[in-house]
């Protein structure tokens, strides 16, 4: 029994070292933390034994025969001898056996130089083999544009096979024939159709499957390597980037690193050339008769401030405004909420949090006092009951899918989804099929979803008798509300009935450790806030909102939006999101920036756009954001842009803000920059300057940094971690780097006062199902996030070009007969707003009625999207409109 | 599954499946029906059945290519197999593949162009003691000589059917 855990232990002997480990270690383990490395092929920590290579034979005393030591768990005395004659001459014969038929590639092969079969050879086998026989030849065939295969390289260990399974769950790798003649592919001849989450390359002990992206571009020990934060979406994975005379040239991911621990997903693995796109920005721009011309920083940055200096003067700081994108640093994020509040003085200043997480953050602040997850990912895999509600997962936030898969996979956690999908097996996730309970709505349906649940708690009478103790007002009157919805009405239009919700909520109820996840589906459609709040509502009921290991994960879709939350960066919340309206909090602030941050309460997103419109704001600052290339035509950000006098544009790219900047500053990408981001489940993780920047291009923090000076105010920083150093004294949570700060509990004082009172003032709005807006012979059009994209940013990433490079509409192949189309034919997408013309995919996951259009892509069919602002958080919704669709 | 092979057999499919706790296990009794309706396996049948089994088309595929005896490429009306093994070798099967190859103008792998007869290699079918012998579709021919291999050869191709069929005899019993 170990001291510190309680765990129970076993004592071993591992060539004379005695070594204590946790019950059912596993030999290969054991021999591991005495600092034995047995030799191994088709182990891996991450995977079940397989037991197939023999390679890690030890010899056991009491055993008869040789043991794998992969598949044999330690046990109490045991004595295990990892290199006695006998073992030695095991691995000579695996290895000989293996060499029989391996090819003398290493000079042509990317492996070499750390590659388990060229270690092992060098270490235990005879320099000749007795071996005289032909070597088998596999007849080379094409695989895919981003992994290679070279199968003559293969030592048939599986690993591929068995993460692509196990931990992916994708199962797009299979072995093919048999013996000798097995062949790792995947259907049949046919091309390779995956996730390309790249975890077969980098999981092949040898230099059988390979990334295309590096081919013969490096040797391992030319790289230099920086451990970094992947710079796509909130799940924060950790990556190697891995470069060579600054230029990247791969990723890898390390075992027991990061939040991710191993695993990536297509775009950290394969999107990294997007930093280094040749289009990348090098130089400052200014327009000069209406062209942008390359000038000197110093010409641009004077530009900026003596104009924003002007219109400071004369229309005072309210005329000014900002947007940042969630993809910054915190270092950028808290330099840009200063500059804003204290250089410039005004709180005019939002980030792309306002595209959806912030319906999450305004729910959690009203409900619960924070404005974080009360969970975190190890949670997630420990709880025995999920609800995923309005996400696929896998597409937005790959990873936090992994730990969902490995949650329901291996612990036998029970699933409950709602989300637009038909729960069809393909080679792309689909977390639908492993559902018990999955409830399939349209994608503008997940509001109705969550009036459904709540009706279906009081109908199996599952509210929380402590609950309906302390408020019997607030349980009274929402099931006075919900009863007066009939599930008619509800479920309209769905195929749903009411026993699928009962079912769903009382498998819910069961659950100990219950989680809820919820995605863009929730928190980018019509009523996002009031549906965020809902979910609330479900889980007080329920009495799970206050559990540990029970709580709401939203999912942010950028990878540093919790920082923006954190750092400030939203016109209402100062650094440590502590409201600007709160004197005590400004108060705070001053001590640090000896002087207190304006009081009058800020624009947001819309808010901003609306008053350039009329002319009321005439500087805004646009940095890493794209309001014209994200937001509908209809939301009139070109006019917007048009009637400002002053727009600085800090870019990478020139966008479609930025073609119509009057100064671009060139700003670098996260692969140039050292810093911190948060994840989306809190934790604070260091991304660190890969490469050089690319020409003349400067970290976001230091370009305000070098303003605030030409402003007379100067906020002057050494690097980045000076910067970090100021955060972290002024926010004490985000102290602790690396390992994540514990998760909050929901603050009970103000869990109080919502259900003492808070909850009434939007409860008629919130409880009212959305009027019926479909006309027969119409479908719903959803824009939605591909797995192989993130924003318009990874548009830039050739790796990902080669999986996805064009818009495609998906559509339910019963759908697609009815238009008379096929997949690769086109449709033209109409309604009111306007209409275009895409090519369209025949696809079994996506119900009948809906279109799904990846958003990255969207350029033509924007015009058909409206948008409508949610009254209370400001959200601009513009991913769901009614469309008619015809063949061309 | 509209459109699919299986769409006029849904009782059948429906029958294996129900047969098995779980529906993977229907994987090879699936794959002998799609080979016996269009005589070797198809991609299409392996979608299919991966979609009713809840599976990948690679994990359809990965179970066809391991057994030997399930066809990737359409073949011949009579499927000619010829019992290459030990017992078979030592009686002249390889005589028996040359004669087949004199007549018919194919070697080992190959399909007559009328679509007629392919020829196969196979292990030992159990017969040793009758060799040298080959199995056409469900039918043993034994103690093969160069004259009543051609006999068959010329009579299936005529009539479609053989006397010289001797079997087989074991098992398993034909189902219908
Ligand atoms: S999903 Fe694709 S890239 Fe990832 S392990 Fe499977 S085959 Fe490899
Ligand atoms: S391709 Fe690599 S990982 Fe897959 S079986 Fe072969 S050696 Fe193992
Ligand atoms: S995009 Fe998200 S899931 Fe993919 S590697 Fe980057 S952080 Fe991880
Ligand atoms: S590592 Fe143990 S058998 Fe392969």
């Amino acid at each position: 029994m170990s001291q510190e855990t309680g765990q129970p232990t076993v004592t071993l002997t591992i060539d004379g070292m005695t070594i204590t480990v946790p019950k059912d270690t596993l030999v290969i383990e054991a021999a591991r933390q005495a600092g034995v490395m047995i030799p191994h092929f088709c182990y891996h920590p991450k995977l079940a034994p397989d037991a197939n290579c023999r390679m890690c034979f030890v010899e056991i005393e009491k055993m008869p025969r040789l043991q794998t030591s992969c598949s044999t768990k330690v046990a109490e005395g045991m004595v295990v001898r990892t290199t006695s004659p006998t073992v030695q001459q095991a691995r000579k014969s695996v290895l000989e056996f293996i060499l029989a038929n391996h090819p003398l590639d290493c000079p042509v092969c990317d492996q070499g130089g750390r590659c388990d079969l060229q270690d092992f050879s060098h270490e235990y086998t005879p320099p000749v083999s007795r071996f005289t026989e032909l070597k088998r030849v596999f007849p080379k065939e094409y695989f895919s544009a981003l992994i290679e295969t070279q199968m003559n390289r293969c030592v048939q260990c599986l690993r591929c096979v068995r993460y692509c399974d196990q931990v992916m769950d994708v199962k797009a790798l299979a072995p093919q024939g048999r013996g000798t003649l097995t062949e790792i592919k995947s259907f049949g001849h046919h091309e390779l159709d995956c996730e390309f989450c790249g975890g077969c390359v980098q999981i092949c002990p040898v230099g059988a499957i390979t990334s295309r992206l590096s081919m013969y571009e490096f040797r391992p020990w030319m790289l230099k390597r920086a451990e970094t934060i992947c710079g796509y979406c909130g799940d924060g994975c950790e990556i190697t980037l891995q470069t060579k005379e600054n230029r990247l040239i791969e990723v890898n991911s390390t075992l027991g690193g990061g939040r991710n621990n191993a695993d990536l997903c297509a775009r950290g693995f394969f999107g990294y050339h997007a930093s280094t796109h040749p289009d990348r920005l090098t130089t400052p721009l200014v327009r000069k008769d209406g062209h942008l011309v390359e000038v000197t920083w110093e010409e641009a940055l004077e530009t900026v401030a003596a104009q924003v200096g002007w219109v400071k003067d004369e229309y005072g700081p309210e005329a000014i405004g900002g947007l940042i994108s969630a993809r910054c640093t915190n270092e950028d994020l808290y330099l840009f909420q200063k500059f804003m509040r204290l250089v410039l003085g005004t709180n005019h200043l939002d980030s792309s949090v306002r595209y959806g997480y912030m319906n999450a953050i305004e729910a959690f602040r009203r409900v619960q006092g924070l404005h974080r997850w009360t969970v975190t990912f190890d949670d997630v895999v420990a709880a025995d009951t999920l609800m995923l509600i309005g996400t696929n997962v896998t597409e937005t936030n790959p990873i936090t899918g992994l730990k969902i898969k490995e949650a329901v996979k291996q612990r036998g956690a029970r699933l409950i989804t709602l989300e637009s999908l038909k729960p069809v097996r393909g080679t792309i996730s689909n977390i639908a099929t492993l559902a018990t309970h999955h409830l399939e709505l349209s994608p503008d349906q997940f509001g109705i979803g969550v009036l459904g649940l709540i009706k279906a708690v009081f109908e199996q009478g599952l509210v929380d008798s402590a609950l309906e103790q302390e408020a019997p007002e607030y349980v009274g009157a929402l099931r006075t509300k919900i009863e007066a919805i009939t599930w008619d009405r509800l479920l309209a239009h769905s195929t749903l009935t009411p026993s699928m919700f009962h079912a769903a909520v009382r498998t819910f109820e069961q659950g100990a450790r219950s989680i809820v996840v919820v995605g863009q589906g929730v928190l980018r459609s019509p009523g996002g806030y009031a549906t965020m709040v809902n979910i609330h509502d479900v889980l007080l009921l329920l009495g799970r909102l206050d559990r540990p290991g029970c709580g709401i994960a939203a999912l942010a879709e950028e990878n540093n939006e919790q920082g923006a939350i954190e750092m400030g960066a939203v016109p209402d919340l100062l650094p440590g999101a502590l409201p600007v309206s709160d004197p005590e909090a400004r108060r705070a602030v001053a001590a640090s920036w000896g002087q207190e941050p304006p009081r009058t309460p800020g624009l947001t997103m819309m808010e901003m756009i609306e008053r350039a419109k009329t002319g009321h704001l005439k500087a805004l600052f646009v940095v890493g954001e794209n309001p014209l290339g994200s937001l509908p035509p209809s939301a009139g950000v070109a006019e917007a842009l048009d009637r400002v006098e002053l727009l600085v544009c800090q870019e990478l790219f020139l966008t479609e803000t930025a073609q119509r900047a009057h100064v671009v500053l060139p700003a670098c990408s996260y692969a140039e920059k050292d810093g911190t981001c948060i994840n989306t489940e809190g934790h604070t993780q260091a991304v660190r300057k890969a490469i050089e920047p690319l020409g003349e291009s400067r970290p976001d923090w230091e370009i305000f940094s070098a303003l605030s000076v030409l402003l007379d105010s100067p906020m002057e920083y050494e690097t980045a971690k000076d910067l970090t150093k100021e955060i972290r004294n002024m926010i004490p949570a985000s102290r602790v780097l690396g390992p994540a700060p514990l998760p909050p509990r929901p603050d009970r004082e103000v869990l109080r006062r919502y259900i003492l009172g808070g909850y009434r003032d939007d409860l008629d709005g919130r409880l009212t199902p959305p009027p019926v807006t479909k006309t027969t012979g119409t479908m719903t059009l959803s824009f939605a996030q591909s797995l192989f994209h993130s924003g318009k940013f990874s548009t830039k990433a050739k790796g990902l070009l080669k999986i996805q490079s064009a818009g495609v509409a998906n559509l339910n192949p019963q759908d697609a007969e009815r238009l008379g189309v096929r997949t690769g034919d086109r449709i033209e997408i109409r309604n009111e707003g306007g209409s275009a013309i895409t090519p369209v995919r025949a696809w079994e996951r996506v119900p009948e009625g809906v279109v799904v259009f990846p958003e990255h892509f969207d350029q033509d069919l924007r015009q058909v999207m409206s948008v409508t602002v949610d009254p209370r958080t400001g959200v601009p919704y513009c991913k769901l409109a009614r469309v008619s669709v015809e063949k061309v | 599954m509209a459109g699919s092979i299986f769409d006029h057999l849904q009782e059948e499919v429906q029958d294996i499946i129900g047969r098995y706790p779980v529906k993977r296990s229907a994987l090879l009794p699936l794959l002998n029906l799609a080979q016996r309706e269009e005589g070797y396996v198809s991609e299409e049948a392996m979608k299919a059945i991966a979609a009713l089994l809840d599976l990948t088309p690679p994990q359809v595929y990965e179970t066809v290519t391991f057994y030997t005896m399930f066809n990737l490429k359409p073949i011949g009306k009579f499927h000619v197999q010829v019992c290459k093994s030990l017992m078979c070798a030592l009686v002249g099967s390889d005589d028996v593949i040359e004669w087949i190859r004199e007549k018919l103008g194919i070697r080992v792998g190959q399909t007559t162009d009328d679509g007629l007869f392919t020829l196969s290699v196979v292990e030992c079918l159990g017969s040793c003691a009758t060799g040298p012998m080959m199995q056409i579709n469900d039918d043993y021919y034994e103690r093969l000589t160069k004259e009543t291999v051609c006999r068959i050869l010329d009579e299936l191709k005529q009539q479609g059917d053989c006397p010289l069929k001797s079997g087989p005899f074991m098992v398993p019993e034909p189902t219908s």
